[in-house]
């Protein structure tokens, strides 16, 4: 659906963007990670038609971006990271507005409108002025105004990064409804929330691709399983990591106070003697659990690697 | 056509935002107090205590001349200063907002998008002016006696065409920066600019300012054509906002 | 010229004064309404009312600031 091949932008002496690869499947929700000044805003203000490529290339459905802006817009919907609008507008005048442009009927737009400030909870604010909008607001309200023409692909940048825990688990929830409708780019420096929702991974750092792959396998090949405990004194935990630093399954310990923190090679012969060595050496517990890698290890893992080179 | 939508939306963001209205009061109140002023500005001058008697004889009885001079010179400076204000954020503000950049991932494309606010504009100054203008015509009708209606039309025509070179130019200042306050600065360069070269002996016959003067003498019926200036000013409308055009498409927003 | 001579022109004065009461309503709602402006809001009332005529365009050529 996206593609995008060797993609340069230089502002200046900054290179934004320094031979970006990526490709985006139809029919997925792709999370496009990276610390901030990674070039993800650009990357996608390029695929919008609102900035141009130094060099390089990167087509949508197909449609080249260099050659026709006009054809891509009513194909693409953009949410910005700080969505803006007319302070004088409502929510419904907006929408109406914007399917207008996109050639709908009035019946149409209406019940589009209706719809589309239901799906964002805000059927109550369509006839209030968006100039007292607060930050929450506008982010689902540019959400709506994104989807007005029913896109084949939604470019969503940071879309929940300014928002407080509540409204960020409630765009979250749309997008993971978005999935069965279009083709989802969304990009995020927040590894949690790209976690939830997205199918397939893209680690940009400086301008260029480092990884990209399906979500479960980049977690099976770059996450070793692990363990945390918790002991009850400091000194019981200092002497069972000395004894778990030398087990052959164990790939690394950590200890900080009185929590420890294995990854292991082995995780059933892990399983088995983790425990049973605890009862052995008298190592009071207060939590034992099996941590899921997160993402964050591999991002941290890739990054560092990228930055040490 | 999506022209049409947005020239709707820039009609509606007009009259929300009470630009419209304010373009409106002031021209009409020009429009009304133009004659006025004319009448009674003799008078005052007679009723000043102490003036030597043979002075105020030689104070002229007002005439529809002064009434037609009030008005073209009231609208004139006040017409421009508000074509700068009016149209100085009309691109800038767009951009410093984002709200350009919101548009146009929509299907817009940028040339509609900047002829859409020339005309909207367009469409303020020449409402506003009607009125104005028909404020003026009955006011003096009272006060003096009938403007011939055709020539006082032609002079508000001309009129018109000198504020849409002054909307046009400002509107390429917005164009050619990314804030509000920067294209105010450059239109007001642009606007002494005008006015200086117009005010040059030779060349000035070229330039939008002899419009007006041809205005005043139309609406007298001592016309004194000054076509190369009305040639030049549709020029420089086309000028200015291509140049826009031509600035705007390569622009990133 | 003696007083009674200007008498006879202000009934001519009333349009103007209604325009420069609807700027005046216009712009005193719109600073009612608005939650922020540049410089406090009082003095924006101050403005609009107190300063004949050029007080309201004043205030919507500069006082407006949206959020």
């Amino acid at each position: 659906m996206i593609q995008i091949t060797a993609l340069h932008k230089y502002y200046g002496s900054v290179h934004a963007l320094d031979g970006l690869d990526m490709t985006v499947e139809a029919g997925t929700v792709y999370g496009f990670l990276g610390p901030n000044g990674a070039g993800k805003t650009t990357a996608l203000r390029i695929l919008t038609g609102l900035a141009r490529p130094t060099a390089g290339r990167a087509s949508v459905a197909g449609v080249d971006l260099v050659a026709d802006g006009r054809v891509l817009s009513r194909r693409v919907g953009y949410l910005p990271e700080e969505p803006a609008f007319y302070p004088w507008m409502t929510p419904s005048e907006l929408l109406d507005h914007l399917g207008r442009l996109h050639g709908l009927s009035s019946a149409e737009r209406s019940r589009q409108t209706r719809e589309l400030l239901d799906l964002v909870h805000m059927a109550e604010a369509g006839k209030r002025r968006i100039g007292g909008f607060s930050r929450g607001m506008r982010q689902r309200l540019g959400l709506a105004a994104a989807l007005v023409h029913n896109p084949e692909v939604l470019l969503l940048d940071e879309p929940v990064s300014a928002l407080d825990p509540l409204g960020r688990k409630e765009i979250l929830d749309l997008i993971e409804d978005l999935r069965d409708q279009c083709t989802v780019l969304m990009s995020s420096h927040i590894l949690a929330d790209v976690e939830r929702v997205c199918g397939v991974v893209g680690i940009i750092a400086r301008g260029r691709m480092i990884i990209q792959s399906p979500r479960e396998k980049l977690m099976e090949s770059y996450a070793r399983p692990a363990f945390e405990f918790e002991t009850v004194d400091a000194a019981s935990a200092l002497r069972w990591a000395d004894w778990l630093k030398v087990q052959p399954w164990a790939a690394a310990v950590r200890l900080e106070k009185v929590v420890v923190r294995i990854t292991v090679n082995d995780i059933a012969r892990a399983r088995q003697e983790l425990l049973a060595s605890a009862v052995a050496q008298e190592i009071p517990l207060r939590r034992f659990e099996e941590v899921r890698p997160s993402l964050e290890d591999i991002f941290l893992q890739l990054t560092d690697r990228e930055t040490t080179l | 056509m999506n022209f049409f939508i947005v020239l709707r939306k820039e009609l509606m963001e007009q009259w929300r935002t009470k630009r419209l209205l304010v373009i409106l009061a002031v021209m009409a109140i020009f429009g009304l107090i133009s004659p006025l002023l004319a009448k009674l500005t003799p008078d005052l001058l007679k009723s000043i205590p102490d003036m030597p008697a043979g002075l105020a004889d030689l104070i002229p009885e007002p005439t529809l001349t002064d009434a037609v001079l009030q008005y073209v010179k009231n609208l004139e400076q006040f017409g421009i200063l508000l074509a700068l204000l009016m149209s100085m954020g009309s691109v800038a503000q767009e951009k410093e907002r984002g709200t350009a950049a919101m548009m146009l991932t929509h299907p817009l494309s940028r040339a509609a998008f900047l002829l859409a606010k020339f005309a909207a504009l367009a469409v303020t100054f020449t409402l506003s002016l009607t009125v104005a203008a028909l404020a003026c015509w009955y006011y003096t009708l009272l006060l003096f006696e009938a403007l011939p209606w055709d020539s006082f039309l032609a002079l508000n025509g001309l009129m018109l065409v000198g504020f849409f070179v002054y909307i046009a130019a400002t509107i390429l200042c917005s164009t050619l920066v990314r804030s509000q306050g920067a294209a105010a600065g450059l239109a007001f360069g642009a606007l002494v600019l005008i006015a200086g070269i117009g005010s040059l002996p030779r060349i000035g016959t070229y330039f939008p300012g002899q419009l007006f003067n041809w205005g005043v003498g139309l609406a007298l019926g001592a016309a004194d054509p000054a076509w190369p200036a009305l040639w030049v000013s549709l020029g420089l409308i086309v000028t200015f906002l291509g140049i826009a055009w031509l600035v705007f498409r390569r622009q990133e927003l | 010229m003696p007083f009674a001579d200007f008498q006879q022109y202000i009934p001519f004065l009333i349009p103007v004064v209604i325009i420069q009461l609807i700027l005046m309503i216009a712009a005193l709602v719109d600073l009612l309404r608005r939650e922020k402006t540049r410089g406090p809001k009082w003095l924006w009332a101050l403005i609009i009312v107190l300063v004949n005529y050029i007080g309201p365009i004043i205030y919507f050529v500069a006082g407006r600031q949206d959020a």
